[in-house]
C-alpha cells in the first residue's frame, strides 16, 4: 500500500496504483481544493505541488508520488507557517500570503480554476520572490504542461494578486 | 380585513396590519429569540409569464414558504434569493448591499445569504438580469420590511411613524430609540409580501406593489466596494463545491454519449467483469451509463464499454467549413416570420438608391461554447419514498425542478434541487441547466442509489449546447455630407433556448418541446435585440430572421446542434455586425469612427461613454486608416452598445503581425454607465473578466464540427485565451445616481471586444475581417488578397 506525505502527514492509500492522484485526493483523502477540469493536463484546475513543483494531479498516477511530498491548497497555510517558523495560534490562523492576496484583490469570479492559479503562484514565488509581469505571464502560460486556463478571464486580477502576495511575503521577512 | 396597530400590539393573533399592500401579523410570542420573517403570498399570475412555452402543461407545485428576509433578535439579518450565483458575486455583494440600504443597516448586518435551493428560497428565477432592471425582488422585499419595522417601532415606542428614523438598525424618534433586534425580541412577526408570476418559469416570482423606496441620494452602502463573502471560503478550500457532494452509498457515474448527433444505439458494449467487478452498465433508450463505487473504476469501465458500443451512422451537419454557405443558401428562414425593430423608420430603399457611397456586405459569427473550466456534474438521488433530490450547479433551480418532474412524470413537489458553487457557465449550457442533472437522476433511478455523474471534458464540449451562430446582411449608404442616409440590417440566427435536457432526450423520456414555430417568447423566432443608438440616421430597417436548429430535424434522435443562451445572447450576434458596419461606414465617409458614432448618436449617455472611451484611451481623432509602415501595424477600433439600460463603449488597440497574421490586443478600454454603480471593485473585476472572454471569442473561439458530430473535444480543439493573450484592460465606471437606478453592469463586457478589435484590424491594415474568429490563417488570407 503506497504511502504519500500529504500536507505534512503520511497517508496510506488503498486505491489502485494507477489511480490519478486527483481522485485519491478528492475521494479518498477528502482534500477537495484540486478540481477536475479536463483530466488531460490542459488546464491546471487540478494542480498540486509535488516536492515543491507544480504538477497536474489529473494525469499523475498514485505510483508516481509514493514517498514524495504533496501539498494541496489545503496545505498552503501550514507550508507557509513552516517556512516562516510560525507556531501556536499564529500558525493556526495564518493563510498563505497567496491566499490572502487572492482575498484582498477579490480575484475569483466562479473560482473553479483558482486552486491551480494559487498553486502556480506559490511555486513561482518560492523561486522568484519578486516576479515581473512578464515572468508571471511566463509562469502561467509556459512553465507547465499547458497554460493555466480561466474561463472567467481573471488573468488581470491574478497578476495583481501575485504581485500583492510578493509584497506580503517581502514584508513578512523577519 | 385589515387590522390596526393596536390589535397587533395587543397580540391578537390572526389580525393583520396593512403595510403598503403587504400584511404584518404576529404568530405568537417566544421565550427566547424572536424574528420578523418576510415571506410571500401569490396574488395572481401574470399572463405574460403564463405563456412561457417551456412551462406549458406542467402542474404548479406548492410554493416554497421560505422568507425573503429575516430580522433576528440578535440584530443579524438573513436574506434568501432563488437566483444562484454562478461567479458574478452579485448575490453575495450587490444583494446584501441593496437590502442593507433599504433597511438602513450596515452591510455587515446581513450575515447570511441563502440562494438557489428550491426548498429554501422563495422566488425562483434564473441567473440573468440579477439587478432586475433596478428592481430586484430583494429590494422591494426589503422596502416592505423597513416599513413594517417602522410600524412595529412606532407602536412600541409610542412615537408616530413619520417621526422615526433609522440608522445602523437603530430606530430613533421622540427622544427614544430601539434596535431592530429588540423590536422583534420575544415575538414571531410575519410580513406577507404580495408576489405574482410562476415560480417554475424562467423568470420566477416577482414581488409586486409599491412600497416607498429609500431615496437614491441617501444610499450609504450601495456604491462601496464590499468584498464577496464566498471568496474567502473558495480561496481557503472551505467551500462546499458541487464537486464535493458525497452521499451515503453514492456511486460514481459516467455517460457514454452517442457517436454522432444523430446516432441511435445499436448495442451497448459488454462490461469486462474481470477487470471491473464492481461496475454496472445502465442502458435506457440511447443513453448508456456506467456506475461504479469508485470514480477511477467508473472512468476506466466507461472507456472499455465505449470502445465496444455500436451506434448507427448519421451525417446531417453541414460541417464547420460550409457553415456560412449553408446558412445563406440552404437553411430555412421562412418558417417563422421575421421581426422588425421598433426603431425602424424612413425609406431605406430610397436612401440607398439616391446616395453616392454605399456598402452591401455580410458579417458572420460561428458557433461558440460556454466552455466552463469544470465540466458539468451533478448528484442524482431518487429515493425509495419517491422523492428526488438533485445536487448541482444550475442556473435556474426551479426550472430544472420542473424539467426533472416532467421527465419522470411526477409532480414538481417531489423534486428538490440543491445548489452549490461550481464552475461558471455564463448562461445555460445544457437544456437550461448545467448538464448532468437529468442523467444523474436517470442512473440513480435505475440502480436505486445516489449517483454522481461527472461529465468529462469531451462530454462538455461535444454534448452541451452551443451559442448560436449567426450572420447579418447589411446595406448602408452615406450622403454627400458624409452622414448615414440609410442603414439596413437583416440578422439570421438559428433558434436558441433549447430547454431539453440531453439525458432525457437520449433516454426517450418526456421533455419540453424543441424550439419550434410556436412559442411567443422564443421558439424558432429571432428578435431585434441590439437597441439602435444612431438616432440621427434618417432611414433605418432592422429585421431578425429565425429558423430551426441545424441538423435537428434530420437527426433520428432529434438532437442536432442544440443551442442555448451564452452571455449577452442574441445581442452579441447582432451587435458585432452592426458595430463593425458602422466602423466601415465611417471609413467610407472619410470620418473618424468614434467621432462618426458621436455624430450619429442622439442619446446623451451613449455620447458620454464614447467621449469617455476616447479620452481615457488616448484616442486621436483622425480620418482614414492608420497607414503604418513595416510588417507590424497598429490600429484602433471602437464599439458601442446599450444593454439592459446600461451604456457601454469599448476602444481596442491592436498590433498586427502581417508576416504571421497574428493579432495582439494591446489594450482594451471599457467604459460602462450602468446608472448607479453598486460595487465598484466587483464590477471592475467582472468587466475585466468579460473583456478577456471577449478577446478569446474574437481571436480564438470557433466550434469545430464535421458532417456528423462536434469535433471540438478539448482545450486544443477549442482553444480559449490564456494569460499570454491578456491585454492591458482599463475599466472606466460612470456612476450616475441621477439616473435613479442600477442596470446590468457586467454581462455585456464580453460582447464589445469583437467589433472593436475587428475595427482596429481594419484601421491598422485597411483590410476588413467580417468573419469571426480572427485567427492568423484567416487574417493572412485577407492580408494577401
Ligand atoms: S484537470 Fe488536470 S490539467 Fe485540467
Ligand atoms: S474564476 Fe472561473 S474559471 Fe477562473
Amino acid at each position: 500500500m503506497p504511502t504519500v506525505l500529504v500536507n505534512g502527514v503520511n497517508r496510506e492509500i488503498k486505491a489502485p496504483s494507477d489511480t490519478p492522484l486527483l481522485y485519491v485526493l478528492r475521494n479518498d483523502l477528502e482534500l477537495t481544493g484540486p478540481q477536475f477540469g479536463c483530466g488531460l493536463a490542459q488546464c491546471g484546475a487540478c494542480s498540486v505541488l509535488l516536492n515543491g513543483k507544480e504538477v497536474r494531479s489529473c494525469i499523475t498516477p498514485l505510483s508516481a508520488v509514493a514517498g514524495k511530498e504533496v501539498t494541496t491548497l489545503e496545505g498552503l497555510p501550514a507550508r507557509w507557517a513552516k517556512q516562516k517558523k510560525l507556531t501556536g495560534p499564529e500558525a493556526a490562523h495564518v493563510l498563505h500570503p497567496v491566499q490572502q492576496a487572492w482575498i484582498d484583490e477579490q480575484t475569483p469570479q466562479c473560482g473553479f480554476c483558482q486552486n491551480g492559479m494559487m498553486i502556480k503562484a506559490t511555486e513561482l514565488l518560492e523561486s522568484t520572490p519578486s516576479p515581473t509581469i512578464e515572468q508571471i505571464k511566463e509562469a502561467f502560460t509556459k512553465s507547465g504542461p499547458s497554460p493555466h486556463l480561466c474561463r472567467c478571464g481573471t488573468y488581470t486580477a491574478i497578476i495583481e494578486s501575485v504581485q500583492r502576495a510578493a509584497d506580503i511575503m517581502a514584508r513578512s521577512i523577519l | 380585513m385589515t387590522g390596526t396597530l393596536e390589535t397587533l400590539a395587543q397580540g391578537q393573533q390572526g389580525t393583520n396590519v396593512d403595510v403598503f399592500g403587504a400584511s404584518l401579523s404576529r404568530r405568537g410570542f417566544v421565550a427566547a429569540g424572536g424574528a420578523l420573517l418576510a415571506s410571500f403570498v401569490l396574488v395572481r399570475s401574470s399572463s405574460a409569464q403564463e405563456e412561457t412555452p417551456s412551462m406549458r402543461g406542467i402542474p404548479t407545485s406548492k410554493l416554497s414558504s421560505d422568507s425573503f428576509i429575516e430580522i433576528h433578535a440578535d440584530n443579524t439579518i438573513l436574506i434568501r434569493t432563488g437566483k444562484s450565483d454562478t461567479g458574478q458575486s452579485t448575490v453575495f455583494t450587490a444583494y446584501p448591499q441593496i437590502v442593507a440600504d433599504e433597511l438602513y443597516v450596515r452591510f455587515e448586518a446581513i450575515t447570511t445569504v441563502i440562494s438557489g435551493d428550491t426548498d429554501r428560497t422563495p422566488d425562483g428565477g434564473g441567473t440573468f438580469d440579477l439587478l432586475g432592471h433596478g428592481m430586484p425582488n430583494i429590494r422591494k422585499a426589503a422596502a416592505y420590511v423597513y416599513q413594517a419595522m417602522l410600524d412595529v417601532a412606532s407602536k412600541q415606542l409610542n412615537v408616530p411613524k413619520d417621526q422615526l428614523s433609522v440608522k445602523d438598525g437603530i430606530v430613533s424618534g421622540g427622544g427614544k430609540s430601539i434596535s431592530y433586534g429588540d423590536l422583534v425580541k420575544g415575538q414571531q412577526l410575519n410580513l406577507t409580501i404580495p408576489v405574482m408570476g410562476d415560480i417554475h418559469s424562467m423568470f420566477g416570482l416577482m414581488v409586486t406593489g409599491n412600497p416607498p423606496l429609500k431615496p437614491v441620494s441617501q444610499y450609504t452602502v450601495v456604491g462601496k466596494s464590499f468584498p464577496n463573502s464566498s471568496v474567502v471560503s473558495k480561496v481557503s478550500a472551505k467551500e462546499t463545491w458541487v464537486t464535493d457532494v458525497r452521499l451515503p452509498g453514492m456511486l460514481h457515474g459516467r455517460v457514454i454519449h452517442p457517436k454522432t448527433l444523430g446516432s441511435k444505439l445499436v448495442s451497448a458494449g459488454t462490461l469486462d467483469k474481470s477487470r471491473f467487478p464492481n461496475a454496472q452498465v445502465v442502458v435506457k433508450g440511447n443513453l448508456v451509463g456506467i456506475v461504479a463505487p469508485t470514480e477511477w473504476e467508473a472512468i476506466k469501465a466507461s472507456q472499455q464499454v465505449a470502445s465496444d458500443t455500436k451506434w448507427s451512422d448519421w451525417r446531417g451537419l453541414p460541417t464547420d467549413a460550409r457553415l456560412f454557405d449553408y446558412l445563406k443558401e440552404d437553411a430555412d428562414w421562412k418558417s417563422v416570420p421575421a421581426a422588425t425593430s421598433k426603431e425602424s423608420k424612413g425609406d431605406v430603399a430610397a436612401a440607398l438608391a439616391s446616395s453616392p457611397k454605399k456598402l452591401k456586405t455580410i458579417y458572420q459569427r460561428p458557433y461558440l461554447k460556454h466552455a466552463p473550466i469544470g465540466p458539468t456534474m451533478a448528484v442524482g438521488d431518487v429515493r425509495p419514498d419517491g422523492s428526488i433530490h438533485v445536487h448541482g450547479h444550475t442556473q435556474n433551480p426551479q426550472a430544472l425542478r420542473t424539467e426533472i418532474a416532467l421527465m419522470l412524470g411526477v409532480s414538481p413537489d417531489k423534486v428538490t434541487v440543491h445548489t452549490y458553487a461550481g464552475a461558471g457557465h455564463y448562461g445555460r449550457s445544457n437544456g437550461g441547466n448545467a448538464g448532468a442533472e437529468d442523467e444523474a437522476v436517470i442512473l440513480s433511478q435505475a440502480v436505486g442509489k445516489p449517483v454522481r455523474v461527472q461529465w468529462m471534458r469531451n462530454d462538455d464540449l461535444q454534448w452541451s449546447t452551443q451559442s448560436s451562430c449567426a450572420f447579418a446582411e447589411v446595406e448602408l449608404a452615406i450622403g454627400p455630407d458624409g452622414k448615414l442616409t440609410g442603414f439596413q440590417i437583416d440578422h439570421y440566427m438559428p433558434a436558441m433556448q433549447d430547454d431539453r435536457p440531453i439525458g432525457a432526450i437520449l433516454a426517450g423520456l418526456p421533455t419540453m418541446p424543441a424550439p419550434n414555430e410556436k412559442g411567443s417568447l422564443f421558439g424558432m423566432r429571432n428578435q431585434p435585440s441590439d437597441p439602435w443608438l444612431y438616432g440621427a440616421t434618417p432611414a433605418v430597417l432592422e429585421r431578425a430572421h429565425g429558423g430551426p436548429q441545424i441538423g435537428q430535424a434530420s437527426s433520428p434522435i432529434n438532437v442536432g446542434l442544440r443551442d442555448h443562451s451564452l452571455r449577452t445572447p442574441v445581442q452579441y450576434q447582432q451587435n458585432f455586425p452592426r458595430e463593425l458596419a458602422i466602423t466601415e461606414a465611417a471609413y467610407l465617409a472619410g470620418a473618424d469612427p468614434l467621432q462618426f458614432r458621436i455624430d450619429h448618436a442622439t442619446e446623451k449617455r451613449a455620447i458620454a461613454v464614447l467621449e469617455s472611451a476616447r479620452d481615457s484611451s488616448g484616442w486621436k481623432t483622425r480620418s482614414g486608416f492608420a497607414n503604418g509602415s513595416g510588417p507590424t501595424k497598429q490600429g484602433r477600433g471602437v464599439s458601442l452598445m446599450m444593454r439592459g439600460g446600461a451604456y457601454w463603449a469599448c476602444v481596442a488597440q491592436v498590433t498586427v503581425d502581417t508576416n504571421t497574421g497574428a493579432i495582439k490586443v494591446d489594450k482594451l478600454t471599457m467604459v460602462v454607465d450602468p446608472g448607479i454603480v453598486i460595487n465598484p471593485l466587483q464590477l471592475k473585476r467582472q468587466i475585466e473578466g468579460g473583456a478577456v472572454m471577449g478577446v478569446s471569442m474574437t481571436l480564438r473561439e470557433e466550434l469545430r464540427f464535421n458532417d456528423s458530430t462536434i469535433t471540438s473535444s478539448d482545450w486544443i480543439s477549442y482553444p480559449i485565451a490564456t494569460m499570454a493573450d491578456l491585454p492591458e484592460i482599463k475599466v472606466i465606471l460612470h456612476h450616475h445616481p441621477e439616473v435613479g437606478s442600477y442596470r446590468q453592469g457586467s454581462e455585456a463586457a464580453s460582447a464589445l471586444a469583437a467589433p472593436a478589435i475587428a475595427g482596429a484590424f481594419f484601421d491598422a491594415t485597411g483590410k476588413i475581417a467580417r468573419r469571426l474568429p480572427l485567427k492568423p490563417a484567416y487574417v493572412k488570407t485577407l492580408l494577401e488578397a
